[in-house]
């Protein structure tokens, strides 16, 4: 879901960099002002986290393996202004200091990454774990459901994004200039294998890291709410 | 528990080996980076600036010679910075590019670039025919991605990481956000160590796995511990900030200096922006 440089018009990039900037000075304000002191460095190291997530590899049925993306399970431990900062670190610190993603798209990417799928995967966790106990099994379940459905929703943005591409670019003689498929080709691609496999993926993990929390320390899945609103 | 079977074991190697390349482009960067070369020379902050106005020249160019021009800048750009060429060729042409130009294949024929047919290749009873608009498409496509690509990697590769936190923090980005991306581009380097450990543990003690469903337990398990590890972790770091004499703002030191040369780089990245911006104007 990391899109790259080239893939989207420069007005595209320059819409969601515009979108993601007061996002991104309201979670600071609130951040700083819930955060206390002694909890600063766990941002960053809740950003190290989020990064580190993407490089472990999950077994799927068939003997291949896919990736987790981690930002709904950052929102549930971290809240989801503290998450939406992590994992827009985690994005910038892989296009700017390993050249891995786009430095024109960081502002796309964060809005389906740290904005969509944080803030849809939060809601969605809040609303169906609402009123249980920590070490619920609904709690389990509302993880696995919103990491399912965040990931399908910020795959979903993405796919608008690259199928408007032909439509917003294209030259006299119909030459599309970036991404080339339309809505029709893109949005079946990118929902097709997140729906498939790469949601399940996210469900599967996102769930049973919470499970696992609940059995070794149930008060780490509250942390988030003393760092943030 | 977890039985031996070496087909099913396959996330484990993928994640060491995934983990290792990374701490490996790593070293090599930051060797890079201490070279003499030209543009570890730049100012950071000339630097970032140059890099964005070539990588905005390389998103509004429409043109196919026009990023080639860019391309052949960047490879210029490598050699200059003493950057090993085929290293500089494999870590930009592999995956991203690579798959870009993968994606770019069904582009090429009329059913989703309809126009001007070039060649028509017949399949069985179905005649594909590639276009001429689908040709250039996929062609400007790729380019224009290995280039952004090859120019992202040039700034990762020739700028020490602290040298680029602390230009960040010259563009007023607040410090919360500096401060932040420091301390997470160095406790990357800890937990890669951590999933190394690990999974060489779990290899090393009870074998393989048998299963995917018992993989993703392990690897849910890990991240778990991951996460409890990183919690522990930041009371023990906020104690050594303290001890270092963090009051609740960040020093950040500032000792760069913009050089002639430096000026010139951004005159000649700032006029490749205009011709881009130009050429985006007046060709169709």
């Amino acid at each position: 879901m990391h899109i790259p440089d080239g893939y989207l018009g420069p007005a595209t990039c320059g819409v969601f960099y515009a979108v993601m900037l007061p996002i991104w000075v309201a979670a600071s304000r609130i951040v700083k002002r819930t955060l206390k002191a002694k909890q600063v460095p766990l941002l960053g190291i809740s950003a190290a986290f989020s990064f580190v997530i993407m490089m472990f590899n999950v077994p799927i049925p068939g003997g291949t393996t896919g990736h987790a993306v981690g930002s709904v399970l950052v929102a549930i431990l971290l809240g989801p202004w503290a998450a939406c900062l992590a994992v827009t670190v985690a994005l910038v610190v892989q296009a700017l200091l390993f050249g891995d993603g786009g430095i024109t798209a960081i502002g796309a990417n964060c809005f389906n990454m740290a904005f969509i799928e944080v803030f849809a995967g939060y809601c969605l966790y809040k609303l169906i774990s609402a009123g249980s106990p920590v070490t619920s099994s609904r709690r389990v379940v509302a993880a696995g459901v919103a990491g399912y459905a965040a990931l399908n929703i910020a795959a979903l943005s993405a796919a608008l994004m690259f199928g408007t591409q032909p439509i917003l670019y294209k030259t006299a003689s119909g030459q599309s200039l970036y991404c080339p498929y339309g809505l029709n080709v893109a949005i079946p691609a990118m929902l097709g294998e997140h729906l498939l496999i790469f949601g399940w993926v996210e469900a599967i993990i996102t769930a049973l890291v919470v499970k696992y929390l609940q059995k070794q320390d149930p008060s780490l899945l509250e942390a988030g709410k003393g760092a943030t609103a | 528990m977890i039985d031996v079977g070496i087909k099913h074991n396959r996330f484990i190697e993928r994640s060491i080996m995934s983990a290792l390349s990374f701490l490996k482009e790593s070293i090599f960067a930051d060797e890079y980076a201490s070279r003499k070369g030209f543009l570890q020379a730049r100012d950071p902050r000339i630097k970032i600036l140059m890099i964005l106005a070539l990588l905005l020249a390389v998103l509004f160019a429409k043109s196919i010679p026009f990023i080639s021009c860019i391309y052949a800048l960047c490879l210029f750009l490598a050699f200059a910075s003493s950057i090993n060429i085929a290293y500089f060729l494999k870590r930009t042409w592999f995956f991203m590019p690579l798959f870009s130009l993968f994606i770019a294949v069904p582009a090429l024929f009329s059913v989703f670039s309809p126009g001007e047919t070039l060649i028509s290749i017949k399949v069985f009873t179905l005649v594909l025919s590639i276009t001429k608009q689908g040709l250039a498409s996929a062609a400007i496509f790729f380019l224009r991605i290995l280039t952004s690509v090859s120019l992202c990697v040039l700034l990762a590769l020739t700028t020490k990481h602290y040298c680029l936190l602390r230009a960040l923090r010259n563009f007023r980005v607040p410090q919360l956000f500096v401060m932040t991306l420091g301390m997470c581009y160095r406790y990357v380097y800890l937990f890669i160590a951590l999933i190394q450990d690990t999974y060489t543990a779990i290899k090393s003690r009870v074998g393989y796995v048998s299963s995917s469903q018992k993989g993703r337990r392990i690897v849910a398990w890990n991240i778990a511990s991951l996460w409890r590890r990183s919690y522990d972790l930041h009371n023990q770091v906020y104690q050594a900030m303290l001890s270092r004499g963090y009051s609740g703002e960040p020093r950040i030191m500032d000792d760069f200096y913009i050089t002639f040369r430096d000026i010139a780089c951004m005159g000649v990245s700032i006029s490749i922006l205009a011709g881009s911006l130009w050429q985006a104007r007046f060709l169709n």
